[in-house]
């Protein structure tokens, strides 16, 4: 019989939910499990990072990576793991978009450091220490990974072969992306596995939705009662479905919360906040120019909502990798 | 060498400097880029020209109230409005967008516009973040 082909799965800077989400295949997992010889998955089993570096190149069939890439040893495995295989993926919302942890660039490396060691009120920190890479210890040296000044995709660092976008990617497209690469049924380099359609195309909402959504004031689902059968934008609150690569099964949707925009830009779009921006705009229903501004005026936060799952991917948040010299805070 | 500021000038055709079109002699200024709508120029639009290096935008719209296609300066001054917002959080000042709505065939105030925002914009000085 031949050899089950290998899988390494592994998380970079990542919660946890991706590796949560091949846990919930629940049965399915058992199956695929018996297919393929798991070399890696650093959440659930113990193998270490010098055994994938004892192993030829390509010598690991698919390599499915999640997480956004924060730090040099996030760099580190992912170039490892690249070197090793012959297909990698990039396995969720952080991967594939930058993720939530991608809002961080919104703000400098430094700020954060500022807050997190110097000015949030719960810090006591009299010698203003703050972490470096390289620290002597009675004759010993310890180093920590460095911190990058931004948050990037995993394709800003490496080749990626595949993306599966989703915070976190569902069951059925996690399934469909494994069995594609067993059985080699493999779409064109670069693919997105999932449709190429809009949430809005699949959202059972959209029976219901008016011609033309009319918004005149803007509301956060927590502060009102949504109505579980209507369309959310045109209850006013902000829904990222339209600008959103549906395939998600609507989990969002059916436990009435609006899209969030995990899924990421419909093919041929590069940034998904900035045309949900446009199209925002266009449904707003103002009598005049100051009654326009005081209803967008109540977004809160529009980027950080627009940008939720994007800003590393996006036009002005992506970036090419650059490190900081060496000496520098972590 | 001192600063000088990208400006890119979005135009609408209907408001806006339609008249030299019909002269071939008329030298096409530097970074416009005429429109049929200001309706037509979408946010990524704008996202773009700031990634390629403009350190402003100008959109010339129709006179408020009097959009060739009914609305479409008032669509576009949301969408603006919203837009500048975003890209404040993203560090880049609000004053880089600017709208100037108004009726001008033969594009007489244009190179002035242009040369006021510009002005601005050395205040400012280049775009610093992102």
């Amino acid at each position: 019989m031949a050899e089950k082909p290998k899988v390494a799965i592994c998380w970079l800077g990542a919660c946890g939910g991706c590796d949560e989400a091949i846990v919930d295949l629940n049965e399915a997992i058992l199956q695929v499990a018996d297919q393929i010889n798991i070399v890696l998955w650093p959440v659930a089993l113990d193998f270490k990072y010098h055994h994938i570096e004892a192993m030829k190149d390509k010598e690991i069939t698919l390599s499915i990576i999640s997480g956004a890439v924060r730090n040099s040893e996030h760099e580190e495995v992912a170039r490892l793991l690249r070197e090793k295989s012959q297909i990698v993926l990039a396995f969720g919302a952080c991967a594939s978009l930058g993720g939530t942890s991608g809002l961080a660039n919104f703000i400098t490396k430094q700020e954060i450091f500022d807050w997190v060691y110097r000015d949030a009120p719960s810090v006591v920190n009299p010698n203003g220490t703050m972490p470096q890479t390289v620290t002597k210890m009675n004759g010993n040296t310890v180093t920590l990974p460095e911190l990058f000044e931004h948050v990037h995709t995993l394709a800003q660092v490496i080749d990626v072969d595949y993306y599966l976008p989703g915070c976190p990617p569902p069951p059925d497209l996690i399934a469909a992306a494994i069995n594609a690469v067993l059985t080699g049924a493999l779409p064109p380099k670069g693919s997105t596995i999932g449709p190429r359609v809009a949430l809005c195309d699949s959202c059972p909402r959209n029976q219901r939705k008016p011609a033309r959504i009319e918004i005149k004031e803007i509301k956060r689902i927590h502060e009102v009662e949504a109505n579980p059968d209507l369309c959310f934008l045109e209850q006013g609150i902000i829904c990222m479905g339209s600008a959103t690569r549906g395939g998600c099964g609507e989990s969002c949707i059916s436990v009435n919360i609006p899209c969030r925009g995990c899924g990421g830009p419909v093919p041929g779009v590069d940034d998904s906040g900035a045309r949900f921006l446009s199209a925002l705009a266009s449904m707003l229903k103002a009598e005049s120019n100051e009654d326009a501004k005081r209803v967008i005026d109540s977004i809160a936060d529009p980027a950080g909502y627009f940008y939720r799952f994007s800003q590393p991917s996006s036009t002005l948040g992506k970036k090419p990798l650059e490190k900081a010299t060496e000496g520098e805070n972590v | 060498m001192a600063y000088d500021p990208n400006v890119v000038c979005f135009s609408c055709k209907f408001g806006w400097d339609y008249v030299s079109d019909n002269k071939p002699e008329t030298k096409v200024p530097e970074n416009r880029v005429p429109v049929v709508c200001c309706g037509k120029v979408e946010s990524n639009h704008i996202l773009e020209a700031f990634k390629a290096g403009a350190d402003g935008i100008l959109i010339l719209a129709c006179q408020e109230g009097d959009c060739h296609y009914q609305d479409g300066n008032f669509q576009t001054s949301k969408k603006v409005y919203l837009l500048q917002k975003v890209l404040e959080t993203f560090g880049v000042e609000r004053e880089r967008v600017r709208i100037e709505m108004g009726l001008d065939p033969e594009g007489a105030r244009v190179e002035q516009l242009v040369k006021e925002m510009k002005t601005d914009l050395s205040k400012l000085g280049p775009v610093k973040r992102f």
